[in-house]
């Protein structure tokens, strides 16, 4: 069975009836491959994603395309689960014979396809800027068949944790996805921890695939069992909002953490619109979270490529084919999941730039490891080498004010012990 | 004895008939119980087997990842597992005892966290939310680099034992069915010829004198019941014979009477 439906993402452009497709690449197109969560409860990670990616590419498009060639995505839905990512990525790979793989979504489908891409190493096939901060697609043996734009789990957690200890919160549980990705976070935070000589305070665990309606109590029951002083969660967006409104009701008053792979537009949206009241307190269940994120905040207009993001997301407002969201979504104009997305695009277009006249997959490393110091309007120079296969290094958090998420500068005046927030 | 020309044998043959019958319950019970508990260790064995191969096989898998890798790919490879039919949780516990990867939720149970996380040894579990388990134990690098758990569910062995001994059960069955038929239909042939030879002495002894077709089927029998009715019919006529002299010498003239033509019978003729 396949999962989803492959589909490009610059329709409107006049097809090469008589270009032969070799390798992914004609005169005229470059076809990347994509399988992301586009249904499920996770939906709202791979549409955003997709958004922000097509917005750019769109754009690049609309300016004539790379060299010529015009950027199409070809993207299938695999829900979040290894098995169908693994089936469409033997699709992509072997039948449509995509330029290369972009943009999966997910530790556990990401960790699965890892081995695909040994297996078929011959065809120099990569995997660009997926949309998971786990260690299996950045260190030995699967690290040199992956190339990543965001910082890692392991910088995600170590800073969350570091910045709750100067908050003097030490007691510290996970809440975590019973997956290679809880797995990863779990690990971070458990070495984070170890750096300041503490050990995860407790920790709990949901399915994946748990949604917003389930009930997390006897979570946040093991959890106030070990009295904790912050709680990081490493999941999606349903599950973390359902564990973050549970933990509220039954009066676990700590900092709740999330990664930046929650989803936190999606989150804030279950949470603000879970209390129907008319006397509700609309920070009921939101004045606790803290979001680390790997890309600077979509409304910070001081960064050039936030600026031309959103310049380029209102002007195409992408959705990806109808045929692939079957199930309600609403789009945010703005978010940080479709900004990673955006960025993604921007240096996949600086890297096939780099190709050449006669772009061909065995050329796809050298192009990498040319970007050298490059600025893609973040701010933070980019580079890439043998040895040095993330492009980005920072980690921002931020926290919800007025119902929105923003920049988090002072922990200690919002998350200290004696804090203003503190318990 | 006899009544409408049939004689039914009962009470010769009911006590043999029912020895037959408990004999062979008797010995349906003892196979059944016999065929449960093979069947039952056999498939226990197997079932903990199995499931040690299954730890020994993530062990040897997680030598390289805890050495070289990360715990996300530890969790990814016990995932995997997971979606073996029977395996109902799996966990990975470091030298130092540290439950390094679990696929527990909502969290790891509190029996297995008072548990030795090193012991390897096989144990009966029945924890909340999962149900009763055979739990088995597999160490990584001899038990120096941690050692591997696998949950197996008791359920399913108990419903696959459960399948195998109902197959085993119903075949003595029907084994035993078919027996207490068979001893029935025999029982039957058996008593069939005694009671024809009953019924013809009855007729015989009821008789005046020996009817010359009547037992014809019965007298041509090659085997016990025809040598008997040969016998009863030999001393009818004997009996007769015996009768017409008392008559002749008992009568002045010697000649014979339309006395003689009396039924030999009457009276206390029975055999």
């Amino acid at each position: 069975m396949r999962y989803g439906l492959a589909v490009g993402v610059a329709a409107s452009w006049p097809r090469a009836l008589a270009a032969p497709m070799v390798g992914g690449v004609t005169d005229e197109e470059f076809v990347l491959g994509m399988s992301a969560a586009f249904s499920g409860p996770s939906r709202g990670l791979g549409i955003e994603l997709y958004r922000g990616a097509t917005a750019y590419f769109e754009h690049v498009n609309s300016q004539g395309g790379v060299r010529g060639r015009r950027v199409t995505l070809k993207t299938y839905d695999d829900k979040y689960q290894p098995d169908p990512c693994v089936k469409n990525t033997t699709t992509l790979m072997l039948e449509d014979q995509v330029f290369l793989l972009f943009g999966y979504v997910g530790t556990p489908t990401v960790t699965r396809v890892l081995p695909l891409l040994k297996k078929f190493q011959d065809r120099s096939m990569f995997l660009f800027f997926p949309f998971t901060g786990a260690q299996p697609q950045r260190q030995p043996p699967y690290d040199s068949f992956a190339f990543n734009l965001r910082a890692s789990y392991a910088q995600e957690t170590g800073g969350l944790v570091d910045n709750f200890i100067k908050a003097g919160r030490r007691r510290i549980a996970v809440f975590y996805q019973a997956d290679a990705y809880g797995r990863s976070g779990w690990a971070g935070v458990r070495a984070a921890l170890r750096r300041h000589g503490e050990r995860i305070a407790g920790e709990a665990t949901y399915k994946r695939g748990t949604k917003f309606t389930s009930i997390m109590r006897r979570q946040v029951e093991i959890l106030k069992q070990a009295d904790p002083q912050a709680v990081i969660c490493i999941g999606a967006y349903a599950a973390c909002a359902a564990f973050a409104r549970d933990a509220v009701d039954m009066g676990l008053r700590v900092p709740i953490a999330n990664l930046s792979f929650v989803g936190s537009e999606n989150m804030l949206k279950l949470l603000t619109e879970s209390d129907t009241r008319a006397d509700a307190d609309p920070a009921r269940y939101t004045k606790w979270l803290v979001n680390s994120q790997v890309v600077p905040s979509y409304e910070d207009a001081s960064i050039p490529a936030v600026v031309e993001y959103r310049e380029l997301m209102a002007r195409h407002d992408p959705m990806p084919p109808a045929e692939l969201v079957t199930e309600d979504y609403q789009r945010f104009p703005q978010s940080f999941v479709s900004l990673e997305g955006f960025l993604n695009a921007k240096l996949m277009v600086e890297v096939l730039k780099r190709l050449g006249d006669k772009p061909a997959r065995e050329g796809l490393e050298e192009a990498v490891f040319s970007v050298r110091d490059v600025d893609i309007g973040l701010g933070e120079l980019v580079s890439f080498a043998p040895d040095r296969r993330q492009a980005l290094q920072r980690v921002y958090y931020t926290a919800v004010d007025d119902g929105r998420f923003v920049t988090l500068d002072d922990w200690q005046t919002r998350f200290s012990l004696n804090g203003a927030n503190g318990a | 004895m006899a009544g409408d020309g049939k004689v039914k044998v009962k009470r010769l043959f009911q006590k043999t008939l029912f020895g037959i019958v408990g004999m062979l319950g008797l010995i349906g019970l003892s196979t059944s119980w016999l065929a449960i508990d093979t069947v039952e260790g056999h498939l226990s064995e197997e079932y903990v087997s199995n499931s040690r191969n299954i730890a020994k096989t993530i062990a040897d898998a997680s030598v390289d990842i805890l050495l070289n890798r990360d715990l996300a790919t530890l969790q990814s490879l016990i995932d995997q597992f997971l979606g073996i039919q029977g395996i109902k949780y799996i966990y990975i516990t470091n030298e130092n005892g540290e439950y390094i990867a679990h696929t527990f939720v909502p969290g790891i149970p509190q029996e297995i966290l008072d548990s030795d996380p090193n012991d390897t040894e096989t144990v009966n579990r029945d924890l909340p939310g999962i149900g009763a388990c055979v739990e088995v134990g597999s160490p990584i690098l001899t038990g120096e680099a941690g050692t591997v758990h696998v949950g197996m569910d008791n359920g399913l062995i108990a419903l696959k034992i459960s399948a195998a001994i109902g197959q085993q059960v119903w075949l003595i069955g029907a084994a035993f069915i078919l027996g207490v038929g068979g001893a029935i239909w025999f029982v039957h042939l058996a008593a069939k010829p005694i009671g024809q030879v009953l019924a013809y002495a009855a007729t015989l002894a009821e008789s005046t004198t020996v009817p010359p077709n009547d037992g014809e089927d019965l007298l041509e029998r090659k085997d016990e019941a025809g040598d008997l009715a040969r016998l009863f019919r030999f001393f009818a006529g004997a009996a007769d014979e015996a009768d017409k002299a008392d008559k002749q010498s008992a009568t002045p003239d010697g000649g014979g009477s339309a006395d003689a033509a009396e039924p030999a019978g009457t009276g206390d003729s029975s055999p």
